[in-house]
């Protein structure tokens, strides 16, 4: 009878001492958390479509090679699939022009990553080296206020994607 | 007899009392060498005697006194760089700077800190080389020991020593700094479900800036040196409970178990040193005569010169060895080649290597290499001496018959491992491109 009292209140007391440690480790650990955010927004204006020159810029805050073919646009990041180094354009010697998923794409550059040694062909294909997946194609669009292109870093899109702009 | 400082040999007042203050260099008797020990604060988690095949230096080549030592030096030399570093995305580059050019032995101090640090992987590692190929993670003939699980330290330790390098080297906030962590943080993402969550905890957020930066630099200079300490010290006590080097019980086979008649050389006083009066105790030799030595001043004496030694090395490499610099870490611009520290390069070698494609199915290198392949070689050496079912006879043998072919498998990993770094050191250049030595680097632009 005794006996299982103090055994109860043994227990009691050692449940309750591991649940307290836990508890504040719990807390402690949750603390790490993040719960706001400050990285940068991923939708960027990047600047008015005539600042750009016909063939590619690389947008160095934004990670993103920007290619303009007359009044098209599309985005390519410069992350690499891999291990998320940030890829090199090299200019083609000769340019050519593919059909990449159903629409022609002039290719003037190939990317190479400096960490591991992937390669992607103008498209974003890879196409040797440890890269698992293509280069991201980004969503590009005219804002309706002022009229610069927008970047939307958050929203992969085809690579039929092109925005014409008038 | 009485105790007077002039006359070391005389007989301290009681058993366990020592009539010097610190500790005796030329003890005059064994039971003095022993209260030496026995009475001091700093030498008492050594043994009184110690084997003397154990402190041969072509058995251990001291490599583990070697790792401590150079844990002592990191320790020293980070104190002052403690007071001089900034732990700021702004402000650390230039800190670090400032330690390099500014400051009076700062150069000398950031360089003791970092050739330690070099050493000390290598020392570790070598360590762990020596204590394999000799079968010293064995149990032989003493009762309760449990070497295995001082091997299981000694390889969380080693991880210890190469996560603390990880988190060092990114401290200066230079090239090498930011595009290791992006790298490195994107091997821990590429873990299928998890990852991109372990990536998020590890830098504190999405991308790598001020919150990955104090995570880093408190795990560097708080959290992983006390977690190693505790080991370390957990490691030196596993030694003493486990009757010392596996060496010592390769030494004892030979003479045991034969029952020695009654000698009034072992007593229960003071670990058994003094020899005389107290009662006697029937011996089944644990040693043989002449099998050990005092450890005052043979052991003191070995320990001192590795550990002066090493303190010496790593001093004068210091003052002609300047520590590398890169240019301010910059997000816009990865160096081309990026290379890691040479420790790493096996392990970039591998992710380059890595990748599989089977039809349309890929498997990323990073996940292979980065942790899948590393994974399985740590779980594989943490579980070997369970694995291992080599006879006790192995144990402090280098190159036992029973354990030859596990001993050429891991010195197959052991050349792999290595024969990689040299290809990732020597024969990398541009976008990671294999070139001769005596091939030149083609001339690329340094930014895009």
């Amino acid at each position: 009878m005794t006996k299982d009292r103090r055994e109860f209140l043994l227990n009691l007391g050692i449940g309750s001492g591991i649940a307290a440690l836990g508890a504040q480790t719990v807390a402690s650990m949750r603390s790490l958390v993040p719960n706001v955010s400050y990285d940068s927004p991923t939708t960027v204006k990047i600047g008015m479509p005539n600042d750009f020159a016909d063939g590619l810029q690389f947008l160095p805050d934004q990670r993103l090679y920007v290619f303009r073919d007359g009044r098209t646009f599309h985005a390519i990041s410069a992350v690499c699939t891999h291990l998320g180094c940030t890829v090199r354009a090299e200019a083609l010697s000769q340019t050519e022009t593919k059909t990449v998923d159903g629409k022609p794409l002039r290719l003037t550059h190939r990317f190479l990553c400096p960490c591991h040694g992937s390669r992607y062909s103008g498209d974003g294909t890879n196409v040797s080296g440890p890269a698992p997946k293509p280069l991201a194609w980004y969503h590009l669009s005219v804002a309706p206020e002022d009229g610069q292109l927008v970047v939307d870093l958050a929203r992969p899109v085809d690579r039929d994607f092109r925005l014409t702009v008038v | 007899m009485s105790a007077s400082p002039k006359n070391p040999s005389a007989a301290p007042a009681a058993p366990g009392v020592h009539p010097k203050r610190l500790w005796s260099f030329r003890p005059a008797s064994d039971r003095q060498a022993g209260d030496a020990i026995v009475s001091n604060f700093m030498l008492h988690w050594f043994p009184a005697k110690s084997y003397k095949a154990s402190l041969a230096w072509n058995y251990s080549f001291w490599l583990g006194t070697a790792s401590a030592a150079l844990l002592l030096l990191l320790v020293l030399s980070g104190l002052p760089l403690l007071f001089l570093y900034i732990p700021s995305v702004e402000r650390a580059y230039a800190s670090v700077k400032d330690i390099e050019y500014v400051i009076t032995f700062g150069s000398w101090i950031r360089a003791v800190h970092r050739i330690s640090a070099h050493l000390m992987v290598a020392a570790v590692f070598l360590h762990l080389v020596r204590v394999f190929l000799a079968g010293g993670y064995k149990n032989g003939v003493g009762q309760g020991q449990k070497r295995e699980w001082n091997w299981v330290i000694g390889v969380a330790m080693l991880l210890l020593t190469l996560f603390l390098s990880f988190t060092g080297y990114l401290l200066p906030w230079d090239q090498l700094a930011y595009w290791a962590v992006t790298v490195g943080t994107n091997i821990a993402s590429s873990v299928p479900y998890v990852g991109p969550t372990v990536r998020e905890l590890l830098i504190g957020g999405r991308t790598i800036e001020q919150a990955t930066l104090i995570r880093f630099y408190v795990l560097h200079v708080l959290f992983l040196p006390m977690l190693i300490g505790v080991l370390f010290g957990y490691h030196m006590w596993r030694v003493r409970k486990d009757g010392g080097l596996a060496r010592a019980d390769a030494a004892r086979l030979l003479s045991d178990r034969q029952d020695v008649a009654p000698t009034p050389s072992k007593t229960y006083t003071l670990l058994g040193l003094a020899r005389g009066t107290s009662p006697q105790v029937r011996a089944s030799s644990l040693e043989a005569q002449g099998t050990t030595v005092n450890s005052i001043p043979d052991l003191t004496r070995r320990i001192a010169i590795v550990v002066l030694g090493t303190i010496a090395l790593v001093g004068i490499l210091s003052v002609f060895v300047r520590s590398p610099l890169e240019e301010p870490a910059n997000p816009l611009i990865t160096p081309n080649p990026a290379k890691a520290p040479w420790y790493f390069l096996w392990l970039q070698e591998i992710v380059t290597d890595t990748t599989l494609h089977i039809g349309s199915f890929t498997i990323n290198g990073a996940f292979l290499g980065g942790v899948l392949l590393p994974g399985v070689l740590v779980a594989l050496m943490t579980a070997w001496p369970w694995l291992d079912r080599s006879p006790g006879t192995a144990a402090g043998a280098w190159f036992a018959s029973s354990r030859r072919r596990q001993n050429f498998v891991f010195l197959l990993l052991v050349a792999g491992v290595i024969a990689l770094t040299v290809v990732g050191t020597f024969l990398r250049g541009p976008y990671w491109h294999f070139y001769w030595p005596w091939q030149a680097w083609p001339e690329l632009p340094s930014r895009i």
